[in-house]
């Protein structure tokens, strides 16, 4: 079954209208925003949700409905550049090195390593390396998903390099690359999908949690994370500070599991 | 099964070696010295070369490395530049408080994992299985932290039947009921998603077991639903969820760190945000590597759990 087909599932649909939907919202939502992400408003000091402000206003007069809208931006930016960024290098890297011995080694061991971190103590060193930021959330998720792809396709390099009609290739003259390029690659075509909606979700876990840490985003900057680590600070006099945020969290990961389980559940079938 | 065991132990000393280095290597290169941090901004020349020494900042990169490595074999961590105190102690009071909570979590994820994927495969009703599947998907959805802030928030603001954070004030042996009422929500926290993903796993597995021969001969003997599920196709789907379970596992301390900030749980998670921040570095490197270690050692045990469970990997040896 193709990918495309896979897609029309009505599971699918649902997971891609979610991730529509906060894609949506993120590229249109700041312009349409009643305020600045930063703008304070006179005399509108932590005001609950209400027809002038929906989502409620801050600690610094702030209104939370346009910071979440420009926040979002960042989690597209994490979600849709820095997870295919890193598939593609880990890809890349997996299929060059798979295919020649000691190479294949070297960096499967470099691979062990890496992986050999918990996600979010990896992420909390590099930050005391790089200090804190965006950037620094971009390089924490790229440095993650390189092993990850770069392993998956590992595998499928090194079942299809023994099929009989490789063999039957390479006899015919193919190098190498060619082998890469027209057998493997397709081969690996749908593990490589499931795995990327995974990657996607983490990622914003990624995000949210370090962010949440205070070695991701910093202030007075939004994004998903950080506006609910700001909620929460005042859970106790405003509880509602972190509610939109929050949902929007669920939404984009629940839309990034829906398509991932559609498409294994189809790649099983 | 000691020599499947045997094999498998180079490759995981040689990613501990790696990583230790890797970790020295990478706190040595970081922006930013300690003695700045520690001698303050007006101190001697003198002053600082004294602290430089005092540290052992002063030798070459090598022989730093060496003798922290010797020091790791004779368990002699040294002496926190910041926290103060000896790095063997301050990991031997944050360990006990994170080993109690991951346990803890680990137990409520399995028995929760096990009955309810056990119950919706043996049931195999329509709405108890979509019920499951939606509660699942939250749990997997739902971040840490998210979910840490929303039990808070239902559990000991609105409805005050739990305490909101800390460790149990007497110790977790004096009094067992207050101890399990502090452990409840942190432990449940860091359970939800290993509970999510394995549950997710176990009933997959089970239904695919299901659909086996071996199965419909056993039905057609007249086995049970319920004992053809237990006795039949969970101790095939065990393994591999075995492998799941060791990955979650590994995990588990990077979960720690979010849960013991929510919850103000004294523990290694807590410890080693803290060390970052003051560049603290003794304490730093210990803590990545023992983060890595546990990571290997579960791997190594999950092998051998699994080899166990399942002869043919068992006899077969290498995969």
């Amino acid at each position: 079954m193709t990918t495309s087909r896979q897609l029309t599932r009505p599971k699918a649909l649902a997971g891609l209208g979610l991730v529509g939907f906060v894609l949506l919202l993120g590229l249109v939502g700041p312009l349409l925003a009643p305020y600045g992400p930063l703008e304070q408003i006179e005399g509108a000091n932590l005001v609950g949700p209400s027809p002038s402000h929906w989502l409620g206003t801050d600690e610094v007069n702030r209104d939370v409905l346009s910071r979440t809208l420009s926040g979002i931006r960042l989690d597209l930016l994490v979600v849709f550049v820095a997870v295919p960024v890193g598939a593609a290098i880990g890809v890349l890297t997996g299929l060059l090195t798979a295919w020649w011995n000691v190479a294949d080694v070297l960096t499967q061991r470099i691979f062990d390593v890496v992986l050999a971190f918990p996600t979010l103590i990896f992420a909390i060193a590099l930050s005391a390396f790089i200090g804190p930021g965006v950037w620094t959330i971009a390089i924490v998720i790229v440095a993650l998903e390189i092993p990850v792809f770069g392993r998956l396709v590992r595998t499928s390099v090194r079942t299809v390099r023994e099929m009989p009609y490789v063999e039957a290739a390479q006899v015919a003259g193919a190098g190498p690359l060619w082998v890469l390029r027209r057998h493997v690659l397709p081969n690996s075509l749908e593990p490589l999908t499931v795995q990327l909606a995974v990657s996607m979700s983490v990622a914003v876990f990624i995000e949210a949690a370090m962010s949440f840490l205070g070695i991701g985003v910093q202030a007075p900057n939004p994004s998903l994370g950080s506006l609910i680590k700001d909620g929460t600070t005042l859970m106790y006099d405003a509880p509602f500070l972190a509610l939109g945020p929050l949902a929007l969290v669920l939404v984009l990961v629940l839309g990034l599991l829906l398509i991932s389980q559609s498409l294994s559940e189809a790649h099983r079938d | 099964m000691l020599s499947y065991l045997v094999r498998r132990i180079p490759s995981a000393v040689g990613v501990l070696f790696a990583a230790s280095f890797l970790i020295f290597l990478m706190l040595r290169l970081i922006p930013g010295d300690p003695v700045d941090a520690l001698a303050g901004q007006d101190a001697t020349q003198e002053s600082r070369d004294a602290i430089r020494a005092d540290l052992g900042l002063d030798k070459p990169f090598w022989s730093q490395y060496v003798s922290w490595l010797g020091g790791l074999f004779r368990l002699d961590l040294g002496q926190s530049y910041r926290i103060g105190g000896d790095v063997g102690d301050l990991l031997r009071n944050g360990a006990l408080n994170t080993v109690v909570l991951t346990v803890a979590a680990l137990l409520i994820a399995l028995v929760l994992a096990l009955v309810t994927s056990l119950v919706a495969v043996i049931r195999d009703s329509r709405w108890l299985n979509a019920a499951l599947n939606a509660v699942n998907t939250i749990g997997l959805a739902l971040p840490t932290f998210a979910s840490g802030l929303l039990l808070v928030l239902v559990f000991a603001v609105v409805f005050p039947l739990l305490p909101s954070g800390g460790t149990p004030p007497e110790g977790y042996l004096a009094r067992p009921d207050i101890s399990v009422q502090y452990l409840l929500l942190p432990a449940f926290c860091l359970a939800l998603p290993v509970w999510a993903g394995l549950s997710r796993f176990l009933t997959e597995a089970l239904r695919s077991q299901l659909r086996q021969p071996y199965i419909t001969t056993a039905r057609a003997a007249g086995v049970s639903r319920t004992r053809l599920v237990v006795r039949h196709a969970l101790p095939n789907a065990l393994p591999s969820a075995v492998t799941v379970l060791g990955i979650q596992v590994g995990t588990l301390l990077g979960g720690a760190v979010l849960v013991e900030q929510i919850f103000t749980w004294p523990g290694l998670g807590s410890l080693i945000e803290l060390a970052i921040s003051g560049r603290d570095y003794p304490v730093v490197q210990v803590l990545l590597l023992l983060s890595v270690a546990v990571f290997v050692v579960t791997q190594l045990l999950t092998d051998v759990l699994q080899a166990w469970l399942d002869p043919r990997i068992r006899i077969g040896g290498a995969r």
